[in-house]
């Protein structure tokens, strides 16, 4: 009967959703509980601060390509945003910051730039996608290129952050526990786009929109004007990695970004969002990120080959979207 | 008001002239690249005189198309069935990296297996395509996706396989073949002709050509003759993955090192070049010969960029700047088009 | 014209049933075809017609009922079978490849036979290419030339050469060749030529079995006529015992009891104008377009598929922009860029494909009720989750939604619940203008009547309604007012008040 049928498919796609969400939660709890076996010192302060504290640019970025990823679209251009942001923090700590009067202004006016370009690079990417109708990973391909030459030709080496501008960036160190600041920061980011995505006129359109873009676009929704948003917001959390980086590594690196394309989509990948678009979300892409920061951190600490890491996360991405990917409409051409 | 013109015209001259103007515009469309390659060719003849229009730059360009055709002729095929391949950099690194490994070299000479090196390398990444086909095909995975993640896999598989130290290769025959030329083209490219003429020879005069053809244009066409479309698509990854893997072979030879980063940067010219030649995203339309002018038209680029004197960061801006404006104008537009 | 029924039967179907998830398709079906025949099929959209063609080549396997071609009893499991059978159609949608050339077209899928090691030898391929072109007599055509470069009529011309070309693969035996709706995209010249070929293929002996919603041209070209309504046969004629006025009485479906649109409870509308088209167009699929639309009325659009009815309720709702002319509502002249700029001036469309345009399947239903009017139910842009709640209880009491919890997912729902979803949609966005594109398709009996009972009140709460139906009978029945619709034009206006309701044959007469 075709009212069974209907009634499976929802079965099947809420067990789905379980299964990513307890795949996360499961391979983070297996994970420690084999690296910390093999390694006394996995779960000590000092490794668990690294850990906890490394995620904080991933997941910025991570949950900011969340959307994208819950529109069905592809935004492979964020590591480069973020190398811009990054080589633009620095420069304007360096260039600008000795001639403002603290440190901390400087910081904030790095802020400011920083937030500002990854506006910037989401909106034109959200309309040469959106109103040109040139699919996402063929946009943000081009401005992946686009903006890594920029980067490149503001800073073609890694440049540290003059030893004057050191208060602009000490933020980094504070720490509560083994719970550092950026972690807090990038938590409150979360909890703003969780804000967003849930209780907010976009994220309502974002979960329609990406369920089925013609019945919204059909039901009166503004489907241009909230993709373009989206695009913004993934730009700025692409620029606020870059920030972070900043300031963590106390330089500007302009390939800084290059490394993170993958990290990000495994990330939002395992923290169960559908490929198909419609479904996952902020929260899930936390433990997603927890997951591929404890696989990296184990990895680093046991002494497996970093080379390793390339495989390991390309593989997760393919299980993760193939157990999440919407198989249920027949006839859909996927290409 | 202008857009009444047509107010003495009956519907169907209406639709008729729509379809005529359609047409026209993709007459237009078929010549601009071939325009293009000229203007750029006159543009940089007059820019940079002598530098540019002379022999020596000429084979300097056919020495650096071999390793870019053969990429973008692979390509080609995945585009023509409207699908994607990013695994580019990866799989022509990991067969580049295999290659330096499995023939004489300076760190692994338990593996020296001559000729059977390079197949090796070259069936690594066949294989790849193979699987990444059969993945996106039969679990339903949009093609951008699998082989996204097929990149970084192979470009680990690479790295890992010399763990940091790229081999470099030492077999006399293949450290000389490089210097090598007949007829005043380097011997690489010519392997690159070769397989150019295989891939035009596939497309043009085999049934599975006109598969292709017919999957970027409509699946169903295929299921009302019995032709299985999850086979065509599965072999046109396949024979990407054959492309990829010779330009990694190639790519390995060239450099006389086994080296994963051979692979880097291939992708984007790649993508441009296949869009600029005509062949559109949507599939169906295009094929290897326009790729050929869409890689004169970015290695020419290229060349007369470098020979101004143009920072080679701009060079790559220009590139991504170039696929975007190649995209826009042959992407199809209206309000029921879904792009993703 | 030749007396074709002595000749030797060459098809027939006996008894042909249809049932699919919800509706009973085809009940019984009868369709024998003669050699040398041409056999006109006609009958509204939805009379089964396309079905029955689906059937025969293959496409579609029949519920229940027997088929014979050549006196064997056949039984296609694809079109591939019927192929070899020596079945072909010609299909509306062109299955041409518009890239490749004629002759590749033409052997498509059977370049095998032409392959030596896999290499095609393609003058050989062009040259029986040449000569099956020759049998349908469009030999001026250069084999080597590519299909895009070519106009409709000569693909069109293609598709059946490709066809002859398939069936005759099945031996000399004499084949069969369904044709949809092959003379929509065609001009009159075009058209006689096609009949022209259509005479000297049945000459050959051949059958051809047309479709076609252009009655005068089936009256023209077949030697016997089949009418189809509501997925039954009602009569075969002869030709020369038929006319389009008998056509039309045959075809029209049966008229139900006017309880069963409540036409009692039909309200009458206002005087108010709310909104109005002038001259109304899109390039080259509608012109001249000229209507007004009432408070409280609802307007019924009368038009076979492809007569421009869909694009109007498009273009209405802000899908597509018009090509000329203007659109005025509430006095106010717009110019929608998007259906969110129509919903802001009161206007939103209930589509036809309610599982594409209609729902998002992923979603509960309460967003989904919430999915027109979230500004309404959001202050500073944060949705209230209590009022979405809250509002969409209120809807699945009112229109008594079937669901465990408003939370439940869209998916599912049966076909009927989805559908009062939609209208709980379009209702909650409170607009004062709906289009209604098929709102009973693909609905059980039950959720149909309640749907008449909702679109009644909705009327008579004063909001304006632009009605497609489902059938004509639907259309009718429901309407204050109908318009009739016929390649791209508006052919005719009838009143359709409580008692003096047109009848099908007067609008189907303008339709066809």
């Amino acid at each position: 009967m075709a009212s069974n049928k209907t009634v499976d498919i929802g079965k099947r796609m809420r067990l789905q959703e379980h299964l990513m969400k307890y795949f996360s939660f499961s391979a983070i709890v297996i994970l420690i509980i084999a690296f910390s076996a093999s390694q006394q010192n996995f779960l000590g302060k000092a490794n668990l601060k690294t850990l906890l504290s490394d995620s904080a640019p991933l997941i910025i970025m991570s949950i900011g390509m969340t959307f994208i990823l819950i529109l069905g679209s592809i935004d492979l251009a964020m590591g480069s945003v973020c190398s811009v942001a990054n080589v633009l923090t620095v420069m304007v700590l360096n260039d600008i910051g000795p001639s403002l009067s603290s440190p901390v202004l400087a910081a904030f006016l790095a802020l400011v730039v920083s937030i500002i370009f990854g506006a910037f690079a989401g909106v034109i990417q959200g309309i040469i996608h959106v109103k040109l109708k040139v699919p996402s990973f063929i946009a943000s391909l081009g401005f992946m290129s686009l903006w890594q030459s920029v980067a490149l030709l503001i800073t073609e080496a890694p440049v540290s952050v003059a030893k004057a501008m050191w208060p602009a960036i000490e933020w980094v160190k504070v720490t509560f526990g083994v719970i550092g600041l950026p972690l807090i920061l990038a938590l409150i980011g979360v909890a703003i786009l969780y804000v967003i995505q849930n209780y907010t006129t976009i994220g309502r359109s974002l979960y329609s929109i990406g369920g089925n873009e013609r019945a919204s676009r059909i039901a009166g929704i503004s489907v241009d004007k909230v993709k373009i948003s989206l695009f913004v917001v993934s730009g700025i959390c692409a620029a606020l990695g870059g920030y972070f980086l900043a300031a963590k590594l106390r330089s500007s690196a302009p390939r800084v970004g290059d490394s993170f394309t993958l990290l990000i989509v495994a990330a939002v990948a395992l923290g169960g969002t559908s490929l198909s678009g419609g479904r996952g979300g902020v929260l899930g892409t936390v433990l997603g990120v927890f997951t591929v920061s404890v696989i990296q951190n184990g990895m680093n600490f046991i002494g497996v080959d970093a080379y390793w890491q390339n495989i390991v996360f390309g593989l997760f991405v393919l299980a993760a979207v193939a157990i999440s990917v919407d198989r249920s409409v027949r006839g859909l051409v996927v290409k | 008001m202008a857009i009444r013109n047509s107010g003495n015209m009956s519907i169907t001259e209406e639709f008729a002239a729509k379809i005529k103007r359609d047409n026209q515009k993709e007459r237009i469309m078929k010549l601009a690249p071939v325009i293009v390659l000229f203007a750029l060719i006159l543009i940089f003849s007059i820019v940079c005189g002598k530098d540019f229009a002379s022999l020596k730059n000429l084979v300097a360009v056919l020495n650096q198309l071999a390793i870019p055709l053969l990429v973008a002729i692979g390509l080609t095929f995945v585009i023509m069935i409207g699908g994607i391949d990013l695994s580019i950099n990866g799989t022509v690194g990991m067969a580049a990296s295999l290659v330096g490994i499995f023939v004489m070299n300076n760190r692994f000479t338990q593996f020296n297996l001559g000729i059977g090196g390079i197949l090796i390398g070259i069936l690594s990444s066949v294989l790849v395509g193979f699987l990444a086909g059969l993945i996106h095909v039969y679990l339903r995975i949009p093609s951008f996706m699998v082989t996204f993640a097929f990149m970084y896999v192979c470009k680990g598989i690479g790295l890992l396989s010399y763990s940091g130290e790229p081999p470099t290769i030492l077999d006399p025959v293949l450290a000389e073949l490089p210097k090598k030329s007949f007829i005043g083209i380097p011997f690489i490219t010519w392997m690159a002709l070769i397989v150019l003429g295989i891939c035009i020879l596939i497309q043009e005069y085999t049934a599975f050509g006109r598969y292709i053809y017919a999957v970027g244009t409509d699946e169903s066409i295929l299921s009302a003759v019995g032709v299985s479309v999850k086979k065509v698509k599965v072999k046109v990854f396949t024979l990407a993955g054959l492309c990829f893997g010779i330009a990694g072979a190639l790519a390995a030879i060239r450099l006389g090192q086994g080296q994963v980063n051979v692979g880097e940067g291939l992708m984007f010219p790649a993508q441009a070049a296949v869009v600029v030649g005509g062949t559109s995203l949507a599939g169906g339309k295009g094929g290897v010969i326009n790729t050929i002018v869409g890689v004169l038209v970015m290695r020419v680029l290229s060349n007369g960029l470098v020979l101004m004197g143009v920072n080679p960061y701009i060079r790559t801006g220009i590139e991504g700047i170039i696929i975007l404006v190649a995209v826009a104008l042959t992407v199809a537009r209206g309000a029921k088009v879904i792009s993703k | 014209m030749a007396n074709t029924i002595d000749n030797k039967l060459l098809f027939s179907a006996k008894n042909i049933d249809k049932h699919y998830a919800a509706t009973h398709a085809l009940k019984g079906v009868e369709l024998d075809v003669h050699e040398g025949e041409i056999v006109g099929l006609v009958g509204e959209n939805g009379a089964g017609k396309s079905t029955l063609l689906k059937i025969i080549i293959g496409a579609e396997s029949p519920t229940s009922g027997e088929m014979t071609m050549h006196g064997e009893p056949y039984d296609p499991k694809n079109p591939l079978d019927a192929n070899a059978n020596g079945i072909g159609m010609v299909f509306q949608e062109q299955s041409l490849i518009v890239s490749l050339t004629v002759g590749q077209n033409l052997f498509f899928g059977h370049e095998r036979e032409f392959s030596k090691f896999g290499i095609i030898n393609w003058p050989k391929v062009y040259k029986e290419a040449q000569q099956v072109l020759e049998e349908v007599d469009i030999s001026n055509i250069n084999p080597r030339k590519r299909v895009n470069e070519l106009n409709f009529a000569t693909r069109q011309m293609i598709e059946i050469a490709k066809v002859m070309n398939v069936t005759r693969q099945a031996g000399d035996q004499k084949c069969l060749i369904l044709l949809d709706e092959p003379t929509s995209v065609l001009s009159e010249t075009e058209t006689k030529n096609l009949f022209v070929q259509m005479r000297k293929i049945a000459a050959k002996g051949h059958a051809v079995i047309f479709v076609s919603h252009r009655l005068d041209e089936v009256l023209e070209i077949s030697d016997r006529i089949y009418v189809y309504k509501d997925g039954a046969s009602v009569g075969m004629l002869d030709t020369k015992d038929a006319s389009e006025i008998k056509l039309y009485e045959m075809m029209v479906g049966r008229t139900t009891s006017s309880e069963y649109y409540q036409i009692d409870k039909q309200s009458k509308p206002q005087e108010e104008v709310i909104l109005e088209a002038s001259d109304l167009g899109l390039a080259g699929i509608f012109k001249h377009i000229n209507l007004k639309l009432h408070k409280g009325e609802i307007l019924g659009v009368c038009g076979v598929v492809g007569s421009g009815k869909e694009e109007i309720c498009e273009v209405l709702c802000g899908d597509e922009k018009p090509t000329s002319g203007e659109l005025i509502i509430k006095g106010k002249k717009v110019n929608f860029s998007s259906p969110s700029k129509g919903l802001r001036e009161g206007i939103l469309m209930i589509p036809k494909e309610r599982l594409f345009e209609g729902i998002v399947r992923t979603l509960s239903v309460q967003n989904n009720i919430a999915l027109s009017n979230l500004k309404k139910l959001s202050k500073f842009s944060f949705v209230s989750a209590a009022k979405v709640k809250k509002q969409a209880l209120h809807w699945i009491d009112q229109m008594r939604i079937k669901t465990n919890s408003p939370k439940e997912l869209m998916i599912q729902l049966s076909g009927g619940n989805q559908q009062k979803v939609v209208f709980s949609r379009a209702l909650a966005s409170e607009c004062d203008i709906l289009i209604l594109n098929h709102p009973t398709r693909g609905v059980d009996v039950g959720a149909k009547e309640e749907i008449y009972t909702l679109v009644r009140e909705i009327a008579a709460l004063g909001k304006a309604i632009i009605l497609l139906g489902d059938t004509l009978d639907e259309c009718i029945g429901m309407s204050n007012r109908v318009i009739v619709m016929k390649d791209g034009l508006i052919t005719g206006e009838f009143d359709s008040g409580i008692y003096n309701k047109p009848s099908q044959v007067d609008v189907v007469s303008l339709m066809m």
